[in-house]
């Protein structure tokens, strides 16, 4: 209990505001970074920038709002865990999808 | 309780308020907290389930009698299948060890009062009746013809069976387990005794603690693309339909994404059966302990990686393919690493042949050539020859029912005398578990044969030059299916008649065997301290040596 | 968790539940299942997004030009609203610590206005997507006439897109709306977008849009409806359990106003907590991914 009775000390009323200052910018940046054509960069550009402030986005709630930046390693341990888990259901179904070739199976 | 630093069998003298006595009315037991009495009332229901998945298979085999589809016509047939596969696998064997024993046992092992969550433990034998009862309901009403395996579009377009009822039982259910995952993994971290380190914990929990972790990471998936064939099937628009759009093949990674692992629920507890039963029965500290811990975790980890071996035909692409193949050969090797410690454990051990340990040896060989057979279907190339013929359904039985299955009943048989405080009688006992044994094997080892020959599976007729085998494999079931139900005569004849087992009556070390048979409802009345390493036979366990010696002489085969 | 306990002989605390030693055990188990929860909860909206990554990169355009029908502006506003109110729940969390009853039972109250307004919005949008014929059953969109006047649920707001803001125009009658079975509809906007982006498209696009050499609308509707229909499951999953989380609230609501949380118990605050803060999460990455996708193939 002691633990939780020091994270008291760490949030307080304006670092809250502060969170919530960066969530709302991040909100307009995917907004306005989603109109400018990116596409001469690489293919889908866009959505790896939507998706770097998506993420920078989640930290903040995660490490603050949700206070995981205060707790023990196993909570840290699920969070990064899930996140893992479904990197590896991305990235073994994709494996099959961006290799299938030509011809009739690669619909 | 015993003397605090001796452990024997103690036969108690008056009977004490135990877990089973404290409360006899019907609302003590449905809104029990009690660890105990859900794992009871889950035994149960489970057998139930156990029961009707029976009846449907002795069905099934009746039918492979004769070459014809003449008991059954193909319709009949295909639900007959698909019925059997979704009360075996849904309702029987994900919930049965994990459920039943690790419910019972998973907190008086690590020295707790509960599990960390008992409410929700509550809620997770409701969510299992609601989802059973609504699967039962539909069965009833007319089932489906899918197969187990819910394939698109079959199950979106064409089936009209009752594929969204059957579909939400088995959403329902996935949440409970998801729900008994959650509630074993806080219970290991938080709930473990004073001296319980994670090192001394028996590898029974170890497994539960795998298995867990598939329940949680695994699960969803299967809840959400049951949900998406659903609403699919509701709106006849979707995603896995190809006549629109749709992708079937996606379905098959989201199903296979789930139930590969599910595989892996199905048998990590009974491994950690297996690893309770070998190292007590042979009394000898467990070889290599630290490797049978990690490889529990290492399958329950790298089982999520090679799904996709269940999809080499179906147009997954040939290099997605080669890398499942591969990961599939590596998977088996954390299931050999127990398998040789299991071995070397038994190794100048003395050996005690009570009725559990025949189990535990028969799952040794049974599982043996279950995981072997896998690696023949994990070739590619093999599996072209092989894939939906009975060479599957023989390797899949030879893990499921010759692994999980016979693990379940060695559980049962072991520990039935902590669960009841009643001893079944031997010699019966020793019986079932031989025609268990035999029966499984005339039943299924034909199969292996059959599907190399080419028998495809899932339908009801054959050409008639395979009809020898499959008269050998319909006398095996019935073997099987009386050895399956002799248990049930006898243990239910030993709670009435059978002689009290006392507290300790293997004459075992295990924090189980040092509270009253059955347990108090707080499971202990002293919180226990833990000083002693795992499996340890010798002094520093607090046993009883002389009793154990002489307990000894009786059963062992040298 | 219920705030009282089972009388017996460790009881210390109230909310200290029979099977604990303490309340440091207590709180440590249910905050680890509470994240074990989000982590079930992360893997059954992954299924999802499973789902969504395989056709997105299986049909770009198709989710491109689908995507451009959403309405930006209330899909940014609806963002908003989520992040004042995990704002809101954060300090809820914050003034239960410090047994602050009133200010608790403020934070509640406005946590859940703002939960209400997002559905508000949603149900406003998916109004929209009913009238303009974009729900992806056939039947169950607004059925139109010939002639008859459709109607906009929306305003023509500044962020408008582009896609129907250039229908609810005054010039938009050119092209009148007619729907006579509420059938799942695509604009020749949408045909557009395959004709700009004809030389990018992708192997399964070629196959997928078109009919030998020529564009088949009825083919690429399909895709469209895909998106729409990956649009619905999802928002519809999220709403869902913004339901759940309003429920929750009310649940929090009455505990608060009743007293019962203090610097010592205020786990269900906390728990409950994590649970609007994971919903808002999961939106935070549906915006970009549902509703901006195309908005730069707009030119
Ligand atoms: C040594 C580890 C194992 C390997 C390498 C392995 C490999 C395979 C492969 C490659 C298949 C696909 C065959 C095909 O459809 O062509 C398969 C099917 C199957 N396996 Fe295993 N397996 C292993 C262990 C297990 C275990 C432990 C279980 C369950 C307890 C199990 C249950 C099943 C089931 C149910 C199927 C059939 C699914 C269906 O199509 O209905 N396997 N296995
Ligand atoms: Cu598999």
């Amino acid at each position: 209990m002691s633990d939780n009775h020091d994270e008291h000390q760490h949030m307080n009323i304006p670092k809250y505001l502060g969170i919530f200052g960066i969530l709302v910018v991040g909100t307009i940046a995917t907004y306005f970074a989603a109109t400018i054509d990116m596409d001469w960069i690489f293919p889908g550009a866009n959505t790896l920038v939507a998706l770097i402030i998506a993420f920078t986005k989640m930290s903040f709630v995660m490490l603050f709002f949700m206070h995981v930046y205060w707790s023990s390693k196993l909570i840290w341990l699920s969070a990064i865990a899930s996140f893992f888990w479904l990197a590896i259901m991305f990235a073994f179904t994709m494996q099959d999808y961006v290799t299938r070739g030509t011809g009739i199976f690669s619909v | 309780m015993q003397n605090a630093d001796v452990i024997g069998a103690d036969f108690p003298k008056e009977p004490k308020v135990n877990y089973l006595t404290n409360g006899t009315t019907l609302k003590s037991w449905l809104l029990t907290k009690d660890h105990k009495r859900i794992a009871i009332m889950y035994l149960i229901s489970v057998s139930v389930f156990f029961f009707m998945g029976g009846l449907y298979a002795s069905a099934i085999r009746l039918e492979l009698l004769t070459p014809e589809s003449d008991l059954m016509q193909s319709g009949t047939y295909n639900k007959a299948f698909t019925q059997h596969g979704i009360l075996m696998i849904f309702f029987f064997l994900i919930p049965s060890i994990p459920a039943i024993l690790g419910n019972f046992l998973l907190p008086i092992m690590i020295g707790a009062k509960d599990l960390a969550l008992p409410r929700v433990n509550l809620l997770s034998l409701y969510l299992y009746w609601i989802g059973g009862a609504l699967t039962l309901f539909s069965l009833m009403q007319g089932g489906v013809d899918t197969g187990w395996t819910f394939y698109t579009p079959y199950s979106t377009t064409f089936s009209n069976t009752f594929v969204m009822a059957v579909g939400l039982g088995i959403f329902i259910n996935g949440f409970s387990s998801i729900l008994t995952g959650l509630n074993f993994i806080v219970t290991v971290h938080t709930m473990r005794a004073p001296g319980m380190t994670w090192f001394r914990l028996p590898l029974f929990v170890w497994a539960q603690y795998a298995t867990s972790l598939v329940m949680i990471l695994g699960t969803p998936v299967i809840a959400i693309t049951i949900l998406l064939l659903a609403i699919e099937r509701v709106a006849r628009v979707g995603i896995f339909d190809p006549s629109i759009g749709g992708d079937p093949i996606l379905f098959q990674h989201l199903f296979w994404f789930y139930s590969h692992p599910a595989v892996y629920i199905m048998i990590l507890p009974g491994m950690g059966v297996i690893s309770e039963l070998i190292s007590n029965f042979s009394r000898k500290k467990i070889f290599g302990y630290e490797f049978i811990a990690f490889s529990s975790i290492a399958i329950a980890v790298f089982g999520f990686l090679v799904w996709g071996h269940h999809m080499f035909v179906s147009g997954q692409s040939i290099y997605a393919g080669l890398v499942f193949s591969f990961l599939t050969m590596v998977v088996a090797v954390p299931s050999a690493i127990k398998m040789f410690n299991w071995t070397a454990t038994l190794y100048k051990g003395s050996i005690l042949w009570d009725t559990p340990m025949l189990y535990a040896i028969g799952f040794m060989g049974l599982f043996l050539i279950g995981g072997l057979t896998g690696l023949f279907l994990g070739s590619m190339g093999l599996v072209v020859h092989l894939t939906d013929t009975y060479f599957v359904v023989a390797h899949f039985h030879y893990v499921m029912v010759g692994g999980q299955v016979i693990a379940y009943l060695g559980g049962i048989h072991y520990w039935w005398p902590k669960m009841t405080g009643k001893m079944y009688s031997e010699f019966w006992g020793k019986i079932s578990a031989m025609l268990v044994f035999i029966g499984f094997n005339l039943t299924f080892f034909p199969q292996f044969i059959l599907g190399y020959q080419g028998m495809p599976r899932r339908y009801a007729s054959y050409p008639e030059e395979l009809q020898v085998l499959n008269i050998f494999s319909t006398a095996g079931a019935s073997v099987l299916g009386v050895g399956l139900l002799m248990p049930v005569v006898y243990l239910m004849h030993s709670l009435f008649y059978g002689k009290d087992a006392g507290d300790n009556p293997w004459m075992l070390p295990g924090l189980e065997w040092r509270t009253s048979s059955p347990p108090p409802t707080e499971n202990f009345e002293t919180t226990p301290i833990v000083t002693w390493e795992a499996y340890e036979f010798g002094e520093e366990s607090g046993l009883d040596l002389e009793e154990a010696k002489r307990r000894e002489a009786i059963t062992t085969v040298r | 968790m219920a705030s009282h306990a089972d009388t017996h002989e460790h009881y210390h605390q109230p909310g200290l539940q029979h099977q604990f030693e303490d309340m440091k055990q207590q709180e440590e188990s249910v905050s680890i299942g509470m994240w074990l929860f989000l982590v079930q909860e992360i893997m059954f909206f992954g299924g999802l997004f499973t789902v969504y990554l395989v056709f997105r990169s299986k049909f770009p355009i198709a989710f491109a030009a689908g995507s451009n029908h959403l309405d930006a502006f209330w899909g940014g506003l609806n963002t908003l609203v989520l992040i004042v109110s995990s704002l809101t729940m954060a300090l809820t969390v914050y003034y239960a610590q410090r047994g602050n009853r009133n200010m608790q039972v403020i934070m509640i109250v406005l946590t859940m206005l703002f939960g209400a307004t997002f559905l508000g919005v949603k149900a406003i949008e998916y109004t929209d997507k009913y009238n303009h014929g974009t729900i992806p059953v056939d039947g169950w969109n607004k059925k139109t006439k010939k002639g008859e006047k459709p109607e906009h649920a929306s305003i023509v707001l500044p962020f408008e897109t582009k896609v129907s803001a250039a229908e609810a125009k005054p010039g938009a009658e050119e092209h009148p709306y007619v729907n006579e079975r509420g059938v799942f509809q695509i604009t020749e906007h949408d045909l557009e977008l395959v004709a700009q982006e004809k030389d990018t498209l992708t192997e399964s696009e070629r196959i997928g849009y078109y009919s030998g050499d020529v564009l088949d609308p009825a083919k690429f509707r399909d895709k469209i409806r895909i998106f729409f229909w990956i649009y619905f499951v999802m928002t519809g999953l999220h709403a869902l359990h913004m339901i759940i989380g309003l429920g929750l609230m009310a649940w929090l609501l009455w505990k608060a106003w009743t007293n019962t949380f203090s610097a010592d118990y205020y786990m269900p605050v906390e728990m409950s907590g994590l649970y609007w803060h994971f919903v808002d999460i999961v939106w935070i990455f549906l915006f970009p991914l549902l509703y901006l996708l195309g908005r730069h193939f707009l030119h």
